[in-house]
């Protein structure tokens, strides 16, 4: 870990000025990320901004605007009282089951939601300064690509990059498309839709989101839906906890009788980002909740995988979990 | 009466639990040493080939730095005085990925961080031999392992109705002890104190001297208390004499913590094995030939082969037998002892094989098991001291219900799990290692104290209790009246506490030195006594105020003429998910013949410790290897899966009474290391009776199962 | 040397008392709670363990200082010195640190405090688990220039004054643990989590995690299946993940949990 300077922010404006003043700081929230990658000198700020204790941390009922009616999270809370507080678990428990999925009790009671965001790959090429990552090391290669990319991408890879996204809750996220509230030192708050705030590789993979530079999360803006009735994140790890996920598949009904008016659903652990499995949606609305539509629905998600030497199994184990979160949903979470 | 007085044998709590429980117990980093400085490592980023230049002046100058050591500056050590693995700094060459090629040591462990990022290297690389799948065929026998045949195999094979002809692999594991590999060294004069876990405490002095050139009596080893260590605190590894370099440099204490990252490249490892196994029977189950033969690598420069084929050579009677050892040089660090060494591996492979044929053979593989019990151990013809595999067997079939195991795989569907049962059985040697004990009696008044002092270890395994235990009922001295001191070198030496031989070795040398002491007060006393009284009772009766003796315990030459081994069956209760290919151990039971057991609750500990490693040896745990580049891409805790406690369901834990006296005169065998054996084969047979699929490749990750 | 000493001031009866007690009612003690004059007996009568050193140790386990005061540092051991003050448990301390110091570094290297431990450094293994303002969190990822003014429990403060906390207590009846490293974070994790149980707070097995509309989480009482998962940030390498369970259940419930092996033949 690199020297740097601790300063603390008390409050907002003071901690964007800062950040503005230098391109080398960073924020520091909850730090289970970040402190994790500058022990291992992959992150290298010359100066840590303490955000933690700004009042960005309140859960509350969006009172107007295009959300009204729906739940602002805020950037700083952390991801424990996100999981827990009653706005989440009665209108958007698939949230709270997709944090409650992440990390442990200790990691969620430091991790902050705009933080959980802003994790970085777990690509262990990424991790380690002595390989080449693209992601970490513009131009010195993507490690995995021809390497071991069991946990790498099957969607939306590119030649320099086949690292996957590691966050669970973002995964809900993606589903319950949420909205990003960002500020920056200068200008009004800007909004940036779910689906647009992660990045795919492309060219560029040392950049994880459409975050500019020394912009900071303010808040998770949740619209009003119906899916709380029918939702459902399913994680699958190589162990029973406190692992990244191979594939992970969050689920949002809304259903007349039986029939599907609504679906969402995104996937983890497939992709650079969230990966909104929008196929899979436009199949069910419309149709039966029963299984030969949502196998259907699974298949033609999945078709379009371009699985790597080592994470074929993604693709079947894609197909099927997507047939069993829907399941799930459909059972209110009862399996 | 009598009984009721007897300590050995009841679940008394751990004496050392207070400790533990208020964070009081100190390990390597945790003694009171003033004024240490802090020294990381750093290590190479290429597995084969030479340092061509390695520029530390950036390093020297950062803050706080006090030593920059690499091979340039480094002082000449004895490389064979016991230390493994190389790695000592002694010159440029690099022979695996994440090799030590220096250390930083400064005022504090930031600076010293910091400043081991800052070196230089530039190297001049060399082919690496690292890719193991296509290394495997250039595998030679190794130097002390030659091809042990009984009879014709090849013509059994040939000629069987019923066989099994598989491969079953294994990854690379590591020990991971929850306490990194650490250090604290601080020299007084030309003597040097080691505070570091050592499971072979004398061996740790030893290896540390000899290399650093130095008398035994010039190194201490304190260690009191172990964060585990599994088979990779046994040999001593470079981060010990590195330490001591550093501190005689910096002429100050120093304290060195291997990262949790480093731990894949320091401290050995549990090799990838290739297991070709092949099985002949007649149809009625009547095993003809056994074959088992194990592909493995080593380092470079040395040999490690882990025992694949011991419990193929004893566990089923077979007239016609091959245990086989291949070996390839590798760049990857020297394996090494782990948990239920070669037997846990072996025995997967033998376990499956067996049950594949019970499969073919349309025979319960119990039943299978016990028609091919043998009378002798059949690879030396000695009868057995005592072998229970056949009671475990039928007591854990009872206990844990297998009657209502479905023969047919994939029938026993639960909601959206297949649901299988699995048994498998193990076995590993029981020995008595030669140890000294010193017990010291004071007498104040009517009140006496005792002291017992050896080098043992303890690693969790409850070495401070069962002592107290055995020491208390062959004095006659309440357990509130004994004080245990082992973990240093100062102590008369001691076994290891590894392979199974630390209770049995310092169980008995403790006794013995009781016998002892009571036998020299009664002769001191000059009395005849009817009915023999305790060393407790003679002090006070003589008036005796101090009296202390040492005894060298060792095995029993009758214990030779046997074949002493503790025995378990392991049965296995999987739950797997139908969609996701998700394995979950939902309960397991484990019936063990280990002897005596000295003190139930820590020895249930002990077998509970086994089956989780070997749940985490068939489910979650594996360690990776680029093939390219010889780095580990599994490098830290987040992808090396040690089980978590979801991953760990109903564990019940079965004893054997068993009296043995001719193993040793205590009767104990260890357990240890028996508790892994034969879990891996358990879980992977009730994987194949839930699903149908036979999975030879552990661990059974989800993807094996779609 | 502490034989002398030790016994102590028990009267006949006492003496008497634990002389003949058994193991089994060792368990009995454990349960009705173990102050500090209890803890001297029981030290003495579970044998007083141990080296000289560490038995000089385990007397003081109740009455050592919860941290000691900071050793000054030259000053060149400090890069971008930060001041920080903070409680430790219970006790207010000063110091300066490195601006890289971790809240877990502090702990050991500065106050003296090396119950908590270093498995991993990366939040991986849980065994440096502390309370700060009362949740668990993980000191190897916490800056201590981050704490100031936060409260800070270790498993040294875990203790209730100069009585060992249930777990504490549950945990040696349940032999939960082997090697005894993670237990410090294990202990601390699971003191939260009966907290986090009596908030209402979820976990992903918790089944379904909805709340009807205005309903607020209401405590929860933990299966061996909860507990398991909330336990899952401590790993264990030795295997102690049953008795850990019996350990938190028994506390949980206040009622004894059976610990069960058996022998046959």
């Amino acid at each position: 870990m690199r020297p740097f300077q601790y300063t603390r922010a008390q409050d907002v404006p003071t901690a964007l000025k800062r950040r503005e003043a230098n391109p080398n700081a960073q924020f520091l929230a909850g730090g289970t990320n970040l402190l994790d990658l500058m022990k291992e000198d992959v992150e290298r700020p010359d100066e840590l901004i303490d955000i933690s204790r700004l009042s960005l941390s309140q859960i509350k009922t969006i009172a107007s605007g295009p959300n009204a009616g729906g739940v602002s999270i805020g950037g700083l809370g952390k991801n424990t009282d996100a999981a827990n507080h009653p706005l989440v678990r009665q209108n958007y428990p698939l949230l709270s089951q997709a944090i409650l999925a992440g990390a442990s009790g200790q990691l969620r009671n430091m991790a902050t939601n705009g933080g959980n965001l802003l994790q970085r790959t777990r690509c262990p090429y990424f991790y380690d300064v002595s390989m080449p990552c693209n992601k970490r090391a513009p131009g010195t290669g993507c490690g995995a690509l021809e390497g071991i990319n069991r946990m790498h991408a099957i969607f939306g890879w590119s030649e320099q990059c086949v690292a996957v996204y590691p966050s669970d809750m973002a995964v809900a996220l993606a589903a319950l498309d949420a909205v990003v509230k960002v500020q920056g030192a200068e200008g009004p708050e800007r909004a940036i839709p779910f689906a647009d705030f992660h990045r795919l590789p492309e060219s560029t993979p040392e950049k994880d989101t459409n975050l500019n530079a020394g912009e900071l999360i303010t808040a998770l803006e949740l619209p009003k839906n119906q899916f709380a009735a029918h939702s459902y994140y399913l994680k699958v790890r190589d162990r029973a906890s406190y692992a990244f996920a191979l594939v992970s598949v969050a689920v949002g009904l809304e259903l007349n009788k039986n029939r599907i008016t609504r679906a969402r659903i995104a996937l983890g652990g497939v992709a650079h980002k969230p990966w909104r499995a929008y196929r899979a949606e436009e199949l069910l609305v419309g149709k039966e909740a029963t299984e030969v539509h949502f196998v259907a629905a699974a298949a033609a998600e999945m078709a379009e995988a371009k699985p790597l030497a080592h994470n074929g199994f993604k693709v079947e184990l894609g197909r099927r979990s997507i047939v069993r979160a829907l399941h799930m949903a459909l059972n209110e979470g009862k399996s | 009466m009598e009984d009721k007085k007897q300590l050995v044998g009841t679940p008394v709590s751990r004496v050392d639990g207070i400790l533990k429980v208020t964070g009081k117990a100190d390990y390597s980093t945790d003694h009171p040493v003033k004024d240490a400085a802090h020294a990381v490592i750093f290590k190479s980023t290429i597995a084969a080939g030479s340092i061509k230049r390695i520029d530390t002046a950036a390093a020297e100058k950062a803050p706080g730095v006090l030593a920059v050591i690499t091979h340039e500056n480094m002082p000449k050590l004895n490389t064979r005085g016991g230390i493994r693995g190389g790695a000592m700094l002694q010159g440029p060459e690099v022979t695996f990925y994440g090799q030590h090629i220096g250390l930083v040591v400064a005022e504090t462990f930031e600076q010293a961080r910091h400043a081991a990022h800052l070196v230089k290297v530039e190297y001049d690389p060399k082919n690496a031999r690292v890719d193991f799948e296509k290394l495997a065929s250039e595998a030679k026998v190794p130097k002390d392992k030659k091809d042990e045949k009984r009879g014709d195999v090849k013509a059994a094979l040939a000629d069987a109705t019923h066989k099994v002809e598989e491969v079953y692999a294994t990854p690379i594991e590591h020990h991971h002890a929850l306490e990194p590999h650490a250090t604290i060294a601080e020299w007084q004069g030309e003597n040097v104190i080691l505070y570091n876990s050592a499971q072979i405490v004398n061996g740790a002095q030893n290896a540390a001297a000899s290399t650093l050139g130095l008398k035994p009596e010039q190194v201490r080893i304190v260690s009191p208390y172990l964060g585990g260590g599994f088979g990779s605190k046994g040999g001593q590894w470079a981060n010990l004499v590195l330490t001591a370099v550093a501190a005689k440099m910096v002429k100050r204490p120093v304290k060195l913590a291997l990262t949790r990252q480093q731990m894949f490249n320091s401290v050995g490892l549990r090799q990838r094995n290739f297991q070709k196994l092949s099985l002949a029977a007649t149809p009625d189950g009547q095993l003809t030939a056994l074959a088992h033969e194990t592909t493995t690598h080593a380092a470079m420069q040395d040999e490690f082969v882990e025992p694949c084929g011991d419990c193929s050579k004893l566990m089923y009677e077979v007239p016609n037998s091959l245990i086989s050892y291949r070996v390839v040089p590798m760049h990857l660090i020297l394996p090494t002892y782990t948990r239920g060494p070669g037997k846990s591996t072996g025995s997967f492979a033998l376990e499956s094989a067996v049950d594949e044929l019970a499969y073919k053979l349309n025979m319960d593989p119990i039943e299978l098991r016990i028609k091919n019990e043998p009378e002798r151990d059949p690879s030396n013809g000695k009868p057995w001291s005592s072998r229970t595999t056949v009671q475990c067997l039928r007591e854990g079939a009872k206990a844990f219900g297998w009657e209502k195991r479905q023969a047919k795989p994939g029938e026993n569907r639960q909601g959206n799990y297949l649901v299988g049962y699995g048994v498998a059985c193990g076995t590993y040697p029981a020995n008595q290692r030669p140890s000294s004990a010193l017990v010291k009696l004071h007498r104040a008044g009517n009140d006496v104290t005792a002291t017992v002092e050896l080098a043992a270890a303890d690693l969790g395994t409850g070495t401070y209790t069962i002592l107290a235990q055995t020491a208390a009922d062959a004095l006659g001295v309440p357990l509130n009246k004994i004080t245990v001191r082992i973990g240093d070198s100062d102590f008369p030496s001691a076994a290891g506490s590894v392979g199974s031989v630390g209770a049995t070795s310092y169980a008995n040398s403790v006794q013995d030195a009781c016998v002892k002491l009571t036998d020299e007060l009664m002769a001191k006393s000059g009395k005849q006594f009817f009915v023999r009284p305790t060393a407790a009772q003679l002090m006070v009766s003589e008036k005796i105020n101090d009296h202390q003796t040492r005894v060298d315990s060792k095995a029993s030459e009758k214990a030779e003429e046997y074949s002493s081994h503790s025995f378990n069956a392991n049965f296995a209760e999987v739950w797997v998910d139908t969609s996701t290919g998700t394995v979950r151990v939902a309960r397991f039971l484990a019936a063990t013949g280990a002897g005596k057991i000295l003190n139930p609750k820590t020895a249930r500990s002990q077998i509970l410790g086994g089956v989780t490693w070997g749940i985490g040896m068939a489910l979650t745990e594996e360690s990776i290897v680029d093939p390219r580049w010889g780095n580990f891409v599994t490098r830290s805790l987040a992808e090396y899966h040690v089980p978590v406690n979801l991953d760990i369901g109903q564990l019940e834990v079965l004893f054997i009474r068993e009296e043995d006296t001719i193993s040793n005169k205590l009767g104990v065998k260890g357990i240890g290391e028996v508790g892994i054996v034969g879990v891996a084969g358990a879980v992977a047979n009730a994987v194949f009776n839930a699903t149908g699929k036979r999975v030879r490749e552990l661990p059974i990750t989800p993807d094996k199962l779609l | 040397m502490m034989e002398e000493n030790e016994a102590p001031q028990l009267t006949e009866d006492e003496k008497k008392l634990f002389e003949d007690l058994m193991p089994e009612d060792l368990d009995e003690i454990l349960d009705t709670g173990v102050n500090r004059r209890h803890f001297l007996k029981l030290l003495t009568l579970t044998g007083g363990g141990l080296l000289a050193y560490q038995a000089a140790a385990a007397e003081q386990v109740l009455t050592r200082p919860l941290s000691l005061p900071p050793e000054a540092l030259p000053p060149s051991t400090l890069e971008n010195a930060v001041d920080l003050s903070l409680r430790i448990n219970g006790t207010s301390q000063k110091l300066t640190v490195d601006s890289r110091m971790t809240l877990l570094d502090t702990l050991r290297e500065r106050l003296g405090l090396t119950g908590s431990k270093k498995g991993c450094d990366h939040g991986q293994c849980g065994a440096c688990t502390v309370l700060v303002d009362g949740r668990r969190v993980l000191s190897c990822l916490t800056l201590a220039a981050s704490c100031e003014g936060q409260s800070v429990k270790t498993i040294e403060g875990i203790a209730q004054g100069n009585t060992l906390h249930p777990m504490q207590q549950a945990f040696l009846k349940h032999d939960g643990f082997q090697c005894g490293f993670c237990t410090p974070g294990q202990i601390c994790s699971a003191v939260a989590v009966l907290d986090e149980a009596q908030k209402g707070e979820a976990s992903y097995v918790t089944g379904p995690v909805r709340l009807k509309a205005g309903a607020k989480p209401s405590p929860v009482r933990l299966s061996e299946e909860e507990i398991r998962e909330r336990m899952s940030g401590n790993l264990c390498r030795c295997g102690a993940y049953p008795n850990i369970v019996a350990a938190i259940r028994e506390v949980q419930s206040g009622k004894p949990v059976e610990q069960t092996w058996n022998f046959v033949g």
